[in-house]
């Protein structure tokens, strides 16, 4: 285990013993190898991470150091070529594929730089959609209070590309949030918004991290966005280079 | 070159890494243009270049004398009478049944002597002395027999003719090769005898020399023949058959190319597909110089290779398909129309011309306004707004108008009279009611998609809801598959009705026509244009027998009335039940009808006749027969559905004036009260042992009548269940390529909980909602389409009232074999689906 690798809450943020929040995502020594034209391409070499429950870490680097693979293994979608990932305690290499979707649905929201909004559903309908996929009661009520929660509660009925993009982000945040997850996973949250809508929603994520107590994992380039977070994880050809506390 | 290269980098190369959808429309395309080629190969093949089995050995004749119920053979010294050098051939044409075989072949009564002398090819291979070839040429019990029957001279052979059979001695074999099937030849005056045609020969084949021209010969010839006998050019009858079986082959080929409209429907959406996916890469070779020109050839390019793969695929499938058709239409024509043989099915220099002009024709002009819209791209607009354009261009209410347009169209064109007894307008009608369903679909889809999205959602689950928003978003191309596949369930919806209300009229008519308890009639398979006789003798000991109350005789000639086929037919009206006020067109009662009947020079007709020959109640027609030539006042027009040439009925009393031959062609027998249908049976058996007829009860009547009625119709639905393969192929494909668009929401939908079998639900509820779009809009416009087929293109074409009836069972069938098809279809898409990679297809952007 490199020094990099040691887990944050030993590094300031959050607390040692018994008052210490507990680890929610653990990465240890995980590696990720892809095959592309015949090829072994090494995404991930190595990496160890923890991530405590309400800590906000920003992953930088450069375009193709890793940021997005480590999202995906932490959100449950890939598995490690070596290594084991842990997501509230559960091992992601031990499941199968109901196993892990039944993990992203309880523990993980996806926030993505393309909003990722399906254009054939309404505002509400887009948020309360991963509720409706897990079969969950109540999904309307528990959309509109999300929307509220984002202050968009005025706009529930309408489509898509009535929004503007940071319209739209907040809505991509309100249906990341619907099903209460553990773990918010943010890929390049401001990359398509100008920099005041994109400081809008930072303030709307460390405002989640604050009054819902969510972790969240943001790869961004934005250092004025990874500024805003409580540690910064710098990355470089699949590995962790440096961590930054506050 | 420039434009090659355009063409090569926009359109050949994505379409080679897209083998499966590629190969999937390719193959619905071939499809559709085989069943067109195969239509047309085996309707050339059974009724196109049509020779009728007994137009046999007519050598190098160029005129024939004939008239209804035979030519006198007076006529014939009276020919050979005259001061011309003119080659005169008397025939006999008839059929005989091969006792060992039960094959029914073409018996041809020749003068053997005379064409001895004329070295015809059917007696002139006798080896040995002339003397014993002349000896065997007068002998009654000789025949000659085509090369392929496979016998040899000197074998005996058992033929039936008419009711009875006789043991013959083959004395020669000639070479059959160009006679279209195997003939049997014997002289000319043992057929007469042996078919009861004594003082009378069918046709009289006559070779006149080449000066003066044919009509002169004619206008010579029918000045010196009585009234009732008439001249013509050789090969009229084949002419006269040909007009006849024109409207059956219109309407088989009209029906054909409803596979070749689904695959239009399909190539236009897979073309469309094309220039949104690419919508980017016009934009950037439109700003890079490309003109609008070179992307409108690039798109229809594509098309073309569409239509080019799919008309080369289409040629042995074709070829294949039509040997399988040819028998079909062969026996359909048999039993509706005229007994004949089926020339070979080959795939001639035209046959392929069609399957390439149809090919490319269709894939084409289908792709023209998708590819206009390409080639309208301006370029900025294409960089930046990308796919959701596609959704964007659907003008719905535009189109309902132009819905309603065509609808109003349509009901005018359906009133429309036929041009030359083909129903152009009926056509016309049913293709501006496809227009205006297709027209229409858009606002059909989007309503429904939209009022029953919830509801959907309640019954099926959140995958319903996506499933129907998803096809609500993409209006254009959801609204062409369900076009496409709406048109092929139209089809059968339309087609299932037309059948089934014919079937429903026919079965009720029958119940009518058939009140009798026995019918006999010779042996021999029964055909529309064949009237072989029972003894006269044995009818009137069946008419003696105790158990019997009374009889009704009908006998039946083939004639020719205003250069086309017709039946005239004699009954006894004494005794005639079969009519009640429902089966006259005027609805007249009977008894007056039939009474008015009895008169001399009076007959009925039969609608079909009424209907080609513009005869109503009140008119007379003339009908030559042998020295005069008979009037007869039409009392009334009756339904009749045995027949689709028409049918002229006499008293037997007036048949006998004009053809004066004692003989039945059939008998219906009526049992009397308290007497044992079995018991009779076995009477009229014993009566009838020793001759060849076949004794039926009226169930087995009635199961035979189904049977040829069902038959006739099996090429109907094999080519509808090719329209729907089409279809549902081309479902299959759009699912897949509507999963090749829509990977970035599938894959973000795993991001956002989705187990796998919940994207398999996704993409199998929107197969199953496509299905039941279509299965909706396919039966609304099949009912419209089944009063066209039933009211105006039946009408205009056969001539028959149909009683509207709804084959309740026929249709939920269909309907429920095209959902579960549509469904099925989506299974590999939905596979497709499931495998996709989340992670790289959400990150693709």
């Amino acid at each position: 285990m490199t020094e990099l690798s040691r887990p944050l809450t030993n590094e300031g943020t959050a607390q040692d013993g018994a008052g210490a929040p507990a680890v929610l995502l653990r990465l240890a020594d995980v590696s990720k190898n892809y095959a592309s034209d015949g090829q072994v391409v090494r995404a991930l070499a190595g990496v160890s991470l923890e991530v405590a429950q309400g800590e906000f870490v920003a992953l930088v680097g450069r375009s193709g150091c890793g940021k997005s693979t480590l999202l995906n293994l932490a959100g449950a979608m890939d598995f490690p070529t070596a290594g084991r990932v842990l997501l509230d305690g559960v091992a992601t290499t031990g499941l199968d594929d109901v196993g892990l979707t039944r993990l992203r649905r309880e523990k993980v929201g996806f926030i993505f730089q393309s909003f990722q909004l399906l254009h054939t559903l309404s505002v509400v309908e887009n948020v309360e959609l991963p509720l409706l996929l897990a079969g969950q009661a109540r999904a309307r009520e528990i959309a509109e209070e999300r929307l509220e929660w984002v202050e968009l509660d005025g706009l529930s009925a309408r489509m898509p590309h009535q929004l503007s993009g940071g319209q739209m982000q907040r809505v991509g945040i309100a249906r990341a949030l619907v099903h209460s997850p553990r773990l918010l996973l943010a890929d390049e949250p401001t990359g398509n918004l100008d920099t005041t809508t994109g400081n809008v929603i930072l303030e709307l994520m460390r405002r989640i991290v604050r009054e819902r107590g969510t972790a969240i994992l943001m790869a961004t380039h934005s250092l004025e966005a990874a500024s805003l977070s409580h540690a910064v994880v710098r990355m470089r050809d699949g590995r962790i280079e440096e961590v930054v506390r506050r | 070159m420039r434009r090659l290269a355009i063409f090569y980098r926009l359109i050949l190369r994505p379409l080679v890494r897209d083998p499966w959808r590629t190969g999937l429309m390719v193959f619905a395309v071939a499809v559709g243009v085989a069943v067109v080629l195969a239509i047309e190969l085996a309707g050339d093949a059974a009724a196109g270049s049509f020779r009728s089995s007994v137009e046999t050995l007519s050598g190098n004749t160029n005129l024939e004398v004939t008239a209804a119920g035979g030519v006198p053979e007076e006529v014939v010294g009276r020919l050979a009478g005259l001061p011309y050098a003119i080659e005169i051939h008397p025939r006999i044409e008839d059929f005989a049944v091969v006792g060992d075989t039960g094959q029914t072949l073409p018996l041809i009564g020749l003068d053997l002597i005379a064409e001895f002398n004329y070295a015809h090819p059917a007696v002139n291979v006798q080896a040995g002395d002339q003397e014993d070839a002349l000896r065997d040429l007068d002998d009654m019990e000789s025949v000659w027999v085509g090369k392929r029957l496979g016998r040899k001279p000197g074998e005996k052979i058992r033929l039936m003719m008419n009711d009875h059979t006789r043991e013959y001695t083959v004395r020669g074999v000639f070479d059959d090769e160009h006679e279209g099937g195997s003939v049997i030849v014997m002289d000319i005056a043992a057929a007469q005898h042996e078919l009861g045609k004594l003082g009378r020969v069918d046709r009289v084949l006559l070779r006149v020399p080449d000066e003066p021209d044919l009509g002169v010969w004619e206008k010579r010839l029918q000045e010196v023949l009585p009234a009732g006998v008439q001249v013509r050019a050789e090969g009229s009858g084949r002419e006269e058959n040909q007009r006849m079986l024109a409207a059956f082959r219109w309407n088989l080929r009209v029906l054909s190319y409803v596979a070749l409209v689904v695959g239009a429907f399909l190539i236009y959406n897979t073309i469309s597909v094309s220039v949104v996916r690419r919508r980017p890469e016009i934009g950037i070779v439109r700003a890079l110089g490309a003109s609008r020109g070179a992307v409108l050839l690039a798109f229809l390019g594509e098309a073309a290779c569409f239509g080019f793969l799919g008309a080369l695929v289409a040629l042995p499938l074709g070829r294949l398909l039509a040997a399988g058709a040819v028998k079909l239409l062969a026996a359909t024509v048999d039993a509706l129309y005229v007994s004949s043989r089926p020339g070979p099915t080959e795939l001639t220099a035209t046959g392929v011309v069609l399957a390439f002009a149809v090919g490319l024709g269709v894939a084409i002009v289908s792709a023209m306004a998708p590819a206009r819209e390409a080639s309208r791209v301006s370029p900025v607009e294409a960089m930046a707004r990308g796919q959701r354009e596609y959704a964007a261009r659907v003008h719905k209410w535009r189109d309902l108008g132009i819905a309603a347009s065509l609808a109003v169209a349509a009901v005018v064109s359906s009133r429309m009279p036929p041009i030359a007894g083909t129903p152009f307008f009926g056509y016309v009608s049913a293709l501006l009611l496809i227009g205006a369903a297709a027209f229409a679909i858009p606002v059909l889809v989007d309503g429904m998609t939209r009022l029953s999205s919830q509801w959907l959602k309640k019954l099926l689950g959140v995958e319903a809801l996506l499933a129907s928003r998803s096809l609500a978003g993409s209006l254009r191309r959801t609204s062409v598959l369900v076009a496409a596949l709406a048109t092929a369930v139209a089809m059968m919806t339309s087609v299932g009705i037309m059948v089934g209300s014919f079937r429903q009229t026919v079965l009720r008519w029958m119940n009518g026509q058939l009140p009798a308890d026995l019918y006999l009639r010779p042996a021999e398979d029964p055909a529309a244009n064949r009237h072989p006789t029972i003894d006269a003798e044995l009818a009137g000991k069946l008419a003696k027998l105790p158990g019997v109350s009374s009889m009704d005789k009908f006998r039946g000639y083939e004639i020719s009335y205003q250069g086309m086929p017709a039946t005239l037919g004699g009954a006894d009206l004494t005794v005639l039940h079969d009519f009640d006020s429902s089966d006259f067109v005027s609805g007249s009662d009977p008894t007056k009808v039939l009474e008015e009947l009895r008169r001399p020079d009076t007959a009925m007709v039969s609608e079909p006749f009424a209907n080609k020959h513009h005869v109503k109640k009140g008119d007379r027609i003339v009908i030559p027969a042998g020295e005069r030539k008979a009037v007869f006042r039409v009392v009334d027009v009756y339904y009749d559905y045995a027949s689709e040439h028409g049918v002229i009925i006499v008293d037997w009393a007036t048949l006998q004036k004009y053809w004066p031959d004692p003989a039945p062609s059939s008998v219906a027998l009526y049992l009397a009260p308290g007497a044992d249908l079995n018991t009779v049976r076995r009477e009229v058996e014993t009566a009838a042992a020793g001759t060849n007829v076949v004794v039926l009860l009226n169930r087995d009547l009635r199961a035979e009548a189904m049977q040829v009625f069902d038959r006739t119709f099996a090429i109907t639905y094999a080519l509808e269940a090719v329209a729907i393969f089409v279809a549902v192929m081309g479902i299959a494909g759009a699912l897949l390529a509507l999963v090749i668009d829509r990977r970035r929401e599938l894959g973000l939908l795993r991001f956002l909980g989705a187990a796998t079998g919940q994207v398999r639900k996704l993409i199998l509820v929107e197969a199953g909602l496509l299905g039941i779009l279509a299965n909706a809009a396919g039966l609304g416009v099949g009912i419209l389409l089944s009063l066209i087929l039933i009211f105006v293109i039946n009408k205009q074409s056969f001539g028959w009232t149909i009683q509207f009836h709804w084959p309740v069972a026929v249709l939920v069938g269909g309907l429920t074999f095209v959902y579960v098809a549509t469904v099925l279809a989506g299974l590999y898409p939905a596979r497709m689906a499931v495998q996709l990679n989340p992670i790289e297809v959400v990150h693709e952007e």
